[in-house]
């Protein structure tokens, strides 16, 4: 009875997903084919046929600018993701404990989830914009002459506006991806430590640590995918240039000139494959680091 | 009915929305034989205005696409425009877009997609310079109509009057009446004369350099390639022309110069913006504001003393919105020239509704709507003032918006036109090479590199 029974629930969970897939090969594979199609020199539609040419892949790989906007995509990537989830091992441990307001504490956190990326952005620009909240805050007690005397926090390359953005709605998403997985876990191994004599820092490194190891790289591989790809933040909050390969992609696509089109899709098939690459090398390190302790 | 079935009819119907989805993105399309005659008719003269105006009520509906980012123009649109439309038995239907590029993006997409005259789904477009010169490329303007509609009478289209120029070149591309003028614009700055007076105020680019050397840091200008930045640099490249004829050389197509010639003729200038970078806002690591919002609250915020867009009853607008301080004054910068130009309303060649469009430029070029524009919402006349009789030309007049601290006189002296539009697309890339990007080529290679890629 059961058998047959298991079989057609497949049938329909694999039918099931079929719209998802539909959308996911439409929007996705499709957009992703189109654009390396073009970047490759088929986009007769601005007259360009040449289809195939690397020429578009060489203009920009030999641009000086490359290396420089590479470099920048990385440190807005990388730096937030490593603060991030150095922050968020620390809530999601702290969470995990009894505390006085743990229960206003785990409401408050989630906010910035349910928040568009844009609203951050907003928020960023009315406090700490050169005419925001803080800098009128700080000349009205005086310590700076004027508004305008407040340091440059935004649309410059040091990106610390983009980083605050990323790590208001990232830190809250670790915390919680973190946070579930202990409460899964559960607290025996912890206490079983604490009986036979460990410190909190022994506990943490030694217990907590490992264990939370698989969520902690999974949730900092979206984190990573995310920043590499993002475009709306760092093109409001950083600088014209030198910026992220997404916002300069955007700037030959946005070109009055339509021929440069081609070259904007060769920087996002480039960006594609980066970021495609730094996430196989990612997983790779981490199957040896599981592999090396003897998980798998 | 089991589950089977029931899967195998929700997939079945999933497939065929997704064709019948297709099938409504990718129509074949072919234009019309009787809307191409209405075309042919038209832009050859043979038909009469009633004639077109019977057709536009029978189209009922015009879309007219534009920058919708100022209320005040939106508000004028809904409380004018729409009702004088109404009358002529034309509903109109305004899209609002962010950048005037959205709505030339639409046109080339959707004539790529073979969809043709009567087909479209854009009727009238509010641009010029870069946009007007895609659409002119790319063969996808309706044709010769600005000088055929019966206002355009309040227009000079006489090829062999100068003043004509504003009307029949739009940053050097010939229009050949392919847009109608709708409004014109001049490039101005504007200072508080609480912070720095008009006679402390730098009148032209030396003076300017002078000027940040002893106050660094307290200007800055928008970074090109948005129009207001590029706009600034020409005004600079036109004051250090070596020849020392100003915008003139500016006025000649990109493919009439050599890199040599080229080169010769903007280094001075972009060495100029070079060598003030460092006393720029942000000094070290200079802060060029992203469009003119942002350059106006740098104002607005007092981290510089003056700032420059387009906008000849600029202050006048702000002032009244309380967007800029009663103290603000227009600043006749520089003494060398300053830019000036028109802007239009283009047909494209897909406008599903070719009659009402035509009938909307008329009334849109109508002089009481010229007026009712220039008094309201502080937008110059598109119409010529020595083509109207001397009570329209006195309304006109009276209509005039205060310019607060120049003379119109004074601003008419300075005017000069503004560059070529294949010159401007090479202008923007030396300057993010040369300036942005710091390049390390000599000056001549970076010119020489944009003059090759375009």
């Amino acid at each position: 009875m059961r058998q047959p029974h298991a079989k057609n629930g497949n049938l329909k969970s694999l039918l099931g997903l079929i719209p998802a897939t539909v959308v996911m090969l439409v929007f996705f594979v499709g957009a992703l084919l189109l654009c390396i199609v073009q970047s490759l020199g088929y986009a007769p539609q601005y007259g360009i046929n040449q289809f195939p040419t690397f020429q578009y892949y060489q203009a920009f790989l030999h641009d000086d600018g490359l290396w420089n906007s590479l470099g920048l995509t990385f440190y807005y990537a990388v730096v937030p993701t490593l603060i991030g989830a150095a922050l968020s091992l620390f809530l999601s441990v702290a969470f995990a404990k009894a505390f006085k307001g743990r229960g206003f504490a785990l409401f408050v956190y989630k906010i910035p989830l349910a928040v568009p990326y844009l609203v951050g952005v907003s928020i960023v620009i009315l406090l700490f914009a050169n005419g925001g909240l803080f800098a009128r805050f700080f000349y009205a007690i005086g310590v700076i002459s004027s508004p305008g005397d407040f340091p440059r926090f935004l649309q410059n390359a040091e990106g610390w506006g983009i980083m605050m953005v990323y790590l208001w709605k990232q830190v809250p998403f670790m915390t919680m991806m973190l946070y579930s997985n202990l409460l899964v876990l559960g607290r025996e191994e912890e206490e079983s430590a604490l009986l036979l004599g460990a410190s909190s820092l022994q506990i943490f490194f030694y217990v907590t640590l490992p264990r939370l190891m698989p969520a902690l790289v999974g949730s900092t591989l979206i984190i990573f995918a995310f920043n590499f790809g993002s475009f709306e933040v760092p093109f409001i909050l950083g600088a014209g240039y030198p910026n992220t390969l997404t916002v300069e992609a955007w700037r030959l696509f946005d070109d009055a000139d339509y021929a440069r089109r081609p070259e904007a899709m060769a920087i996002v098939t480039f960006v594609t494959f980066v970021s495609s690459l730094s996430i196989l090398a990612y997983l790779v390190l981490y199957r040896r680091f599981e592999r090396k302790r003897g998980r798998v | 009915m089991s589950k089977g079935t029931q899967s195998m009819n929700l997939l079945k119907k999933l497939i065929s929305a997704c064709l019948l989805n297709t099938a409504v993105l990718f129509p074949a399309y072919a234009a019309d034989k009787d809307i191409d005659i209405f075309r042919s008719d038209f832009v050859s003269g043979k038909l009469s205005w009633s004639e077109v105006e019977k057709r536009a009520r029978e189209e009922g509906t015009v879309n007219w696409f534009h920058w919708g980012g100022s209320e005040q123009l939106n508000s004028w649109i809904e409380r004018v425009v729409v009702p004088k439309m109404a009358d002529k038995g034309i509903t109109l239907k305004t899209t609002r877009i962010a950048g005037t590029r959205d709505a030339v993006d639409l046109v080339l997409t959707e004539l790529a997609a073979g969809r043709e005259l009567g087909h479209g789904s854009v009727d009238a477009i509010w641009l010029n310079g870069d946009n007007f010169y895609t659409l002119s490329k790319q063969e996808a303007l309706f044709g010769s109509f600005a000088d055929k509609v019966p206002n355009s009478k309040y227009f000079e289209f006489d090829q062999d009057n100068p003043r004509a120029q504003l009307n029949l070149s739009d940053f050097g591309t010939p229009t050949q009446a392919r847009e109608m003028p709708w409004s014109g614009e001049q490039y101005i700055c504007y200072l508080d004369s609480k912070r720095l007076s008009r006679a402390n105020a730098p009148k032209d680019f030396v003076e300017l350099e002078i000027w940040l050397e002893k106050n660094p840091g307290r200007f800055t200008y928008v970074k090109p390639p948005h129009y207001i930045g590029n706009t600034f640099v020409q005004t600079a490249l036109y004051s250090f022309n070596p020849s020392g004829q100003g915008y003139k050389e500016f006025q000649r197509p990109i493919t009439s110069f050599t890199a040599d010639e080229f080169t010769k003729l903007v280094q001075p200038g972009f060495e100029y913006l070079k060598r003030i970078e460092p006393h720029l806002l942000g000094g070290d690591t200079p802060f060029y504001p992203q469009n003119q919002s942002v350059n106006q609250s740098l104002y607005n915020n007092g981290e510089v003393d003056f700032a420059c867009e387009f906008g000849l009853y600029l202050v006048h607008n702000n002032i009244k919105t309380g967007t800029f301080s009663e103290t603000t004054e227009t600043l006749a910068f520089p003494s060398s020239g300053m830019i000036k130009n028109k802007n239009f309303l283009a047909i494209p060649k897909n406008a599903p509704h070719p009659a009402a469009a035509l009938v909307f430029t008329n009334v849109m070029s109508s002089l009481e709507l010229q007026i009712s524009k220039l008094k309201d919402i502080g937008y110059p006349l598109g119409a010529d003032i020595w083509k109207l009789s001397g009570a329209e030309a006195l309304a006109a007049k009276a209509a005039e918006p205060a310019l607060h601290g120049v003379t119109a006189d004074e601003l008419g002296r300075l005017a000069v036109s503004d560059t070529n539009a294949s010159l401007v697309k090479v202008i923007e890339k030396i300057w993010v090479d040369y300036i942005e990007k710091k390049s390390s080529l000599p000056f001549g290679e970076i010119v020489a590199k944009q003059i090759v890629s375009n």
